[in-house]
């Protein structure tokens, strides 16, 4: 009997042991972090991730389809129905062309990844022959970093015109468990400054593709930052800078720029779509074959003057006018028929305006009007009336008036109504006379109205508690 | 189990008694049943206190040396064990009676196989073949719906092989498996996938349900375990061969909602609708009557059919003095409810057993191979598919606009669609008669496009599934015996999925301006599961009344899976499904050529786990009148890093009061069996295979290029689930077992919940990172009954079984980081899983139409406010589940009926919310409901007035419905041809002839299809099928 006992425990200890080798399982379809990055390709690698899950579409959907710029579309099926209802809520976080509160989840996301690269980064000494693309992805890192943080204070900061309201948590760390608070505005702004700092400091000389970060584009970018942060001389400054290097496109290349991305005349930062890295923006608004879900509204598509080249711009030719299908076209389906398009996320024709709203802001009419009518001049088919402005309420209307024109589905009507909501008293209006609205769909958010600032998404609240207590006002 | 058990008693008395006798003779005679004086082959014949033994022959006969005034002891599983005393005669016939406590009671339990259910501490159900064979349900785990308490089974799709989903207890996971462990003949095969196996190879079912039964499966065993036996031949029982046929027809069940007919809904269109833009707004009431006589459409009849059933099957069965054999070829074929939904099979099956002539020595296979394939349509169940697909055929029962004609001018059924939407058209084609490529996939056009993917698409999965197991043991010592086995699960399943050019699916693939069309996509997927096991066993009675069975166990389960695809585009129709009508790669389009359409895609991919395991069980009995059993069980796998090693283990006891002296007079009481089990079992079957490691995704980025990033985060400290199970249970059996059950209560504990453990986005870059965090519980009781109301004897022909089984179930999340997670659908605290959380519809206000909700504070309010919602109370999950029936025989007929429930059980209809849309009413049909929309103040309806738009979006708990049914599960009418017929046709042992329905009646108050489903929001799922069948079995 004894001798049988040894027997079993000795088989069974052996097989144990055998088998506990055969426990280190890897992963063959992936690669494990600890061992992932070894040389400065694979931060390319890395960097090519970062800047591949930049969402473009939550900024640009949310700005038109929340706003006067679309009507429900005739091919409607429901989608994104609640978004143009203009239901807002810690749940929603803002946007329905994802999980509850995408921006916020995304540009996080983001900055996490820039973040895990620059320790990944600080693990590995380049060669000589490697230095200037070592330096240029942490270059571009730091720019991301700082559009993406930009962005949150755009959409979730409580007011960007004053340094110590609350806006959002700057984030420069990696961690498994952190439970930030919002940072003061001044906070975050410093950080974003400090970042574009180091980008420049780091560009390898002669950088200026413009499908990544540039030095322009961090000057531009701080010429946003300037213009909602009512640094309006900062603002003229920068746009002084990028003037003299960019020409506003003429019709033609306006034309191209939206069309098969012919032209990137004007485009100081391009976020590049191919074949196979699409973010497929005309989706936003239409279905394949460009049957609409959201339509151009009545209002907007009536403001184009009939020889102005934007107007063909966005409207699809398979519109139909007579109709009354007005089929958002800015991204068309291209000879391609795949609607692969470019993003222009930054245009000298904005920084024209920016530099004009920051002239009205500051009295200097004159100039604003003369911004304006550069804009105007280099779009139309015949020239322009002359413009004046008598007042800040009439400059502030014309000058966000042609904004609408010029940027339409570029991601901006939302935060323009936004930033001057304080000057002009409107928040977002649809026309019901021409239908633009009705039903439950609503005809106006008061320019009072808390959803002017997005709520933090209830995903955030629930794994951070000290966030918890600094929900925006309203929710 | 019970041959060995009956083997050791052999020994056991052969070494306590050496006596020997005299005058030795020998004794012959047959032995047969008392029930139907058949003979019996196989029954022990033993000279009582000696080693000398027999068994009879395939006729019965046996023939023992003995002398006059020793006793006889007839033994035979199933039967009453006889002595007889042998006189002055040679001969001695028997006729054995059925031991009616007996026979009910073999049950297969674990890793000790068959086992007198006196002696089970756990809780267990057995379902057995005959309420499995020859039912036209083709996934062997949708079998069990009805069957056993405390089993809730549910099917997400009418689709012929289609899986269920078995929650056993009450949902024991929210993020990992929720279903049970499943076992065939030992070998641990995949839970989702049973269409190749044949159903009719079942012997039992043995549904494990507590930790007693479940402890010693360690890591895989915490949501139950279902063993699956297979059939074997009994030694002895000579050559039998059965041939079985079954030809059935299934259709779609009746259809609780309405859509409006050609008249209705232009109409609607024109004096109900808003807007003036749709087609009915232009036309009069005499071109609304000539289009509706014209045309008018019920889509369902269009799509739906009545599928065919038909099988085929040869059965063998040997059963020689030491070896015994069961193999079968079947061949099945069933058509689903709707064009090209449809599964074949080809299966076989041989099971052996051989024992040597002493009985030391036991050897054993088992082995399934099958050979399936399965077309499918658009399902909303499968794949990334919603159920919105305007492919998917039964979205267009619903939405298909009834004034447009299926058919071509000729009469055969138009797969493209009609002219301009303008005229009255689909949108197809253009007023010139061409391809109207911007409309042909719209809305208007759906049912032509459900038509058009049904005729011309493929999406097809071929299939080889092998289950097989070599086992043997050997009694190698004075109560010890080892053993070894080796079992695989094998699946290979191919798919062969294509867009061919022409279809509507092609015109935009790969893309709108390439010339040539169509996709192929074929995937190739490998799954092998291999176990291999040793063990060894003791087993004494180490007093007279005290028996000990202890086992170790050593095991390694290896599974290994493997994918590879291919996706070409723009194929040549010349060449259906051949690479040589790919177009080239390199092929270039364009005005530049420089456009890149035909770029083929690859992938590959391959997984690996493994478990490495040691185990222990420990059974104790005392005088039949106590039993203690444990198991323990040490299981390191290959999915967790940190914590790799689980202990699992349960302790569990018994006391047999019907085996107590002072019951021994209580006459009506025959079965009194206490139960109680504690034990801790794990579920491993969370996340990825690799869920320990942080792995970091390689894919493409930013232009194309290749790109490195974060996956999914992870805790590197994940471990299994830990289930904490308590269960009390009751054996009972009153008057002769005629009333006889078991009742259970359990109290179950989920801790170390795999669940979202919530971070903050901002700091860390996800929301949530899903680790062992949240507890749950389970309790409830199951209640499982069978009465003999009349019971076959010689003076009465009739015998009546009624059966019920049930289960009350209360699941509430205990605890979980952020209280809850989902938006309607919530995982609450202090709630039942899939808790429904909504504002509240509170119906149209009569003075206006305005659509009324209730606040949180219970007060009539005309705004839709998100923040209005509560907790409503009503679970997805059902809280009572079960079955009942009778089985009913007279002579030779038999009718079994079986009807099974589920109950308290919530679902969202998008389905119908999506028809009562009137926003859609320009592109869609809708419900007839709507012709009652407000219109008239004063008037009460349910429908809110149309002005107010779509108000799917705000529809808060409206589309809420009580999803609880009771359905006929299945009922059949058997006639099995009388002995003496038979016996002149000098063929037949058995002729069976039946009719038999299946799903036939369906009471529910859910509108739709089908009230089951396995998705909480209904939209469009493909329902299951009501099946009328017939069949006969002859056995030769």
């Amino acid at each position: 009997m004894k001798k049988y006992l040894g027997i079993i425990t000795l088989s069974v200890a052996t097989l144990f042991t055998s088998c506990s080798d055969q426990l280190d399982r890897f992963p063959v379809d992936s690669l494990v972090e600890e061992t992932a990055y070894n040389t400065v390709e694979d931060l390319q690698f890395g960097l090519n991730g970062v800047i591949g899950s930049y969402s473009t579409n939550y900024i640009i959907g949310f700005n038109s389809i929340f706003t006067d710029n679309t009507q429900l579309g005739v091919d409607s099926g429901g989608q994104d129905r609640a978004l143009h209802e203009q239901i807002l809520n810690a749940d929603t976080g803002g946007f329905s062309f994802g999980d509850a509160g995408v921006l916020w989840f995304n540009r996080y996301s983001v900055i996490n990844d820039i973040n895990r690269l620059f320790e990944a980064a600080a693990t590995i000494t380049p060669s000589d022959d490697d230095l200037d693309q070592y330096n240029n992805i942490l270059a571009q890192n730091y720019a991301f970093r700082a559009l993406a943080h930009y962005e949150l204070l755009l959409y979730y900061g409580l007011d960007l015109t004053s340094d110590t309201a609350l806006g959002v948590p700057y984030v420069d760390y990696v961690s498994e468990d952190a439970t930030p608070a919002r940072n003061t505005v001044g906070e975050v702004l410093i950080g974003v400054q400090n970042d574009l700092d180091q980008a420049l400091s780091l560009f390898p000389a002669g950088t200026n593709d413009i499908n990544f970060a540039t030095p322009d584009f961090v000057t531009f970018l701080r010429a946003r930052i300037a213009l909602e942060t009512g640094d309006n001389a900062g603002a003229i400054a920068a746009v002084n800078a990028l003037i003299p290097n960019y020409p506003l496109a003429n019709a033609a290349e306006y034309f191209d720029m939206f069309n098969e991305d012919a032209s990137k005349t004007e485009v100081i930062f391009n976020y590049d779509n191919v074949q196979g890295a699409d973010s497929g923006i005309n989706f936003v608004w239409n279905f394949s074959g460009q049957g609409p879900k959201f339509e151009i509204s009545n209002e907007l598509f009536n403001a184009y003057s009939p020889d102005d080249i934007r107007r063909s711009v966005i409207l699809d030719p398979v519109s139909d006018v007579a109709e009354n299908v007005l089929v958002v076209g800015k991204y068309p389906i291209n000879a391609d028929t795949q609607a692969i398009n470019d993003f222009k996320y930054m245009r000298i024709s904005e920084a024209y305006l920016i530099r004009a709203e920051a002239y009205a802001k500051t009295t200097q009419f004159g100039l604003a009007a003369a911004d304006v009518l550069a804009v105007q001049t280099a779009r139309r088919g015949s020239p322009p009336p002359a413009i004046s402005y008598g007042s800040l309420i009439e400059a502030i209307e014309g000058i966000i008036a042609e904004r609408r024109l010029e940027l339409a589905f570029e991601g901006h009507r939302y935060t323009d109504i936004k930033r001057v909501r304080s000057i002009t008293g409107d928040g977002i209006n649809r026309d019901i006379s021409i239908d633009d609205c009705g039903g439950s769909i609503p005809c106006e958010l008061p320019a009072t109205s808390p959803k002017f600032i997005l709520p933090l998404p209830t995903g955030e609240l629930n794994g951070n508690p000290v966030i918890r207590e600094q929900q925006a006002p309203g929710y | 189990m019970k041959l060995k058990l009956t083997w050791l008693m052999t020994l056991f008395m052969a070494f306590v008694m050496q006596l020997s006798f005299a005058q030795e003779k020998t004794v012959t005679g047959t032995v047969t049943s008392a029930t139907d004086g058949l003979p019996l082959p196989g029954v022990s014949v033993i000279v009582k206190g000696t080693s000398r033994g027999v068994q009879t022959d395939f006729d019965g006969n046996y023939s023992i040396k003995a002398s006059t005034g020793e006793t006889l002891v007839f033994s035979f599983v199933g039967m009453k064990t006889s002595e007889q005393k042998i006189g002055q005669g040679s001969t001695l016939d028997l006729a054995m009676a059925e031991d009616l406590a007996e026979l009910e009671t073999v049950v297969i339990t674990g890793y000790a196989g068959a086992t007198n259910s006196s002696k089970i501490t756990s809780a267990l159900a057995t379902v057995d073949a005959e309420s499995i064979e020859q039912v036209p349900i083709s996934s062997v785990d949708q079998m069990l719906q009805g069957q056993a308490a405390g089993v809730n089974v549910s099917t997400g799709s009418g689709q012929p092989g289609q899986s269920a989903t078995i929650i056993i207890r009450g949902r024991n996971s929210l993020n990992g498996d929720t279903e049970p462990l499943f076992i065939i003949d030992g070998v641990p095969v995949d839970q989702d996938n049973f269409r190749s196996l044949n159903q009719n190879d079942i012997a039992t079912m043995s549904v494990l349900k507590d930790a007693a039964a479940t402890a010693i499966y360690g890591n895989r065993g915490a949501g139950g375990v279902i063993l699956i036996t297979t059939k074997t031949g009994k030694k002895g029982s000579g050559v039998k061969v059965q041939y079985r046929s079954l030809f059935g027809v299934s259709e779609v069940p009746n259809p609780k909602f309405d859509v409006m007919n050609a008249q209705q809904f232009l109409t609607f269109q024109r004096d109900l609708l808003p807007g003036t833009t749709q087609y009915g707004d232009g036309l009069n009431d005499a071109e609304i009557a000539a289009i509706a006589r014209q045309s008018n459409t019920n889509w369902a009849d269009i799509f739906l059919r009545q599928g065919k059933t038909r099988s085929h099957e040869v059965s063998v069965t040997t059963g020689g003095e030491n070896s015994s054999s069961f193999t079968s070829v079947n061949y099945f074929n069933q058509e689903g409810t709707t064009l090209g939904s449809e599964l074949q099979r080809f299966s076989f099956r041989n099971n052996f057993n051989a024992s040597s002539s002493d009985n030391k020595l036991n050897f054993s296979t088992t082995l399934t191979a099958n050979y399936s394939v399965s077309d499918f349509v658009v399902d909303a169940v499968r794949g990334a598919n919603t159920g919105g697909q305007l492919d998917n055929p039964f979205i267009v029962p619903y939405i298909g606009l009834p004034y447009l004609s299926p058919y071509n001018p000729d009469g055969s059924i138009n797969i493209f669609g009609t002219g301009p939407r303008g005229e009255g058209g689909s949108g197809a084609y253009d007023a010139n008669g061409n391809i109207d490529f911007n409309n042909v996939d719209g809305f208007q056009n759906t049912p032509f496009i459900a038509l058009n993917t049904a005729a011309l698409g493929t999406d097809q999965e071929a299939e080889i599934k092998i289950v097989g197991r070599i086992a043997a043991d050997y009694n190698f010592a004075k109560n010890l015996t080892a053993g070894v086995s080796f079992g695989i699960d094998y699946t290979n399943e191919e798919r062969l999925f294509i867009n061919p050019p022409g279809s509507i699916r092609s015109f935009r693939t790969p893309t709108d301006a390439s010339e040539f069309k169509g996709t192929q996509f074929e995937s190739f997927y490998r799954d092998a599961n291999f176990i291999s096991n040793v063990f060894v066993r003791y087993d004494n009675n180490i007093t007279e009344k005290l028996n000990l069975n202890a086992a170790v166990f050593a095991e390694y389960n290896y599974a290994n899976t493997q994918i590879a695809s291919l996706q070409a585009f723009g194929l040549n129709p010349a060449l259906p499904t051949s690479g040589a009508g790919f177009t080239d790669g390199n092929t270039t389009e364009g005005d530049d050529a420089d456009e890149y359409n035909y770029i083929p895609s690859v992938g590959s991919s391959e997984s690996e786990l493994a478990l490495a395991s040691v185990f222990a069980t420990l059974d104790l009995d005392y005088d039949n009148r106590f039993g203690v059993s444990a198991s323990i069980r040490n299981d390191a796998t290959s999915r967790f890093i940190e914590n790799r090693d689980g202990v699992f283990w349960s302790v569990s006891g018994r006391w047999n009061l019907d085996n107590e002296s002072f019951m021994e007079n209580v006459d009506w009481l025959s079965t009194l069996k206490l139960r109680a089990s504690y034990g801790v079992v794990g579920n491993q079957g969370v996340g990825t295979r690799y869920q320990g490691l942080q792995t970091v995704i390689s894919g493409s980025g930013y232009q194309l290029g290749n790109s490195y990033q974060l996956g999914t985060l992870i805790d590197p400290a994940i471990q299994w689930e830990t289930s904490n199970q308590f269960n009390l249970g009751l054996s009972f059996g009153l008057w002769q077992n005629r009333l006889s059950g078991e009742l259970d209560v359990y109290d179950n504990l989920t801790t170390d919940l795999f669940a979202n453990k919530l971070l903050s986005a901002a700091g860390t870059g996800s929301t949530s990172v899903t680790t062992n965090v949240a507890d749950m519980s389970n309790k409830g009781i199951d209640l499982q009954i069978s009465y003999d109301l009349l019971r076959k004897s010689a003076t009465n022909d009739w015998s009546i079984t009624l059966n019920a089984n049930g289960n009350y179930n209360k699941n509430e999340v205990e605890s979980l980081p952020g209280e809850f997670t989902g938006n309607t659908l919530r995982i609450a605290e202090g709630y039942s899983a899939n808790t429904w959380f909504d504002v509240r519809w509170a119906g149209v206000n009569p003075a206006n139409g305005e659509p009324l909700y209730l606040d949180v504070d219970g007060n009539l309010t005309n705004v839709y406010d998100p923040n209005n919602r509560v907790y409503l109370d009503k679970n997805f999950d059902p809280t009572y589940t079960g079955g009942f029936g009778a089985d009913i025989s007279y002579k030779g007929f038999a009718l079994n009926a079986l009807f099974s429930f589920q109950a308290d059980r919530w679902k969202r209809n998008s389905s119908l919310a999506l028809i009562e849309d009137s926003s859609l009413g320009s592109n869609l049909n809708l419900s007839t409901t709507m012709l009652d929309a407000w219109t008239t103040p004063g008037q009460v309806t349910a429908i809110p007035a149309l002005s107010f738009g779509g108000l799917r979006a705000q529809s808060g708990d409206r589309y809420l419905e009580d999803a609880s049914f009771l359905r006929l599960r299945n009922i059949s009418l058997s006639y099995n041809v009388d002995k003496k017929v038979l016996e002149q046709t000098g063929v037949f042992t058995g002729i069976r002839v039946f009719v038999q329905g299946t799903n036939l009646v369906t009471w529910t108050k859910f509108r739709g299809f089908d009230p089951e489903g396995t998705v909480a929001s209904t939209f469009f799922e493909y329902p299951v099928a009501r099946t009328f069948s017939l069949g006969f079995d002859l056995t030769f």
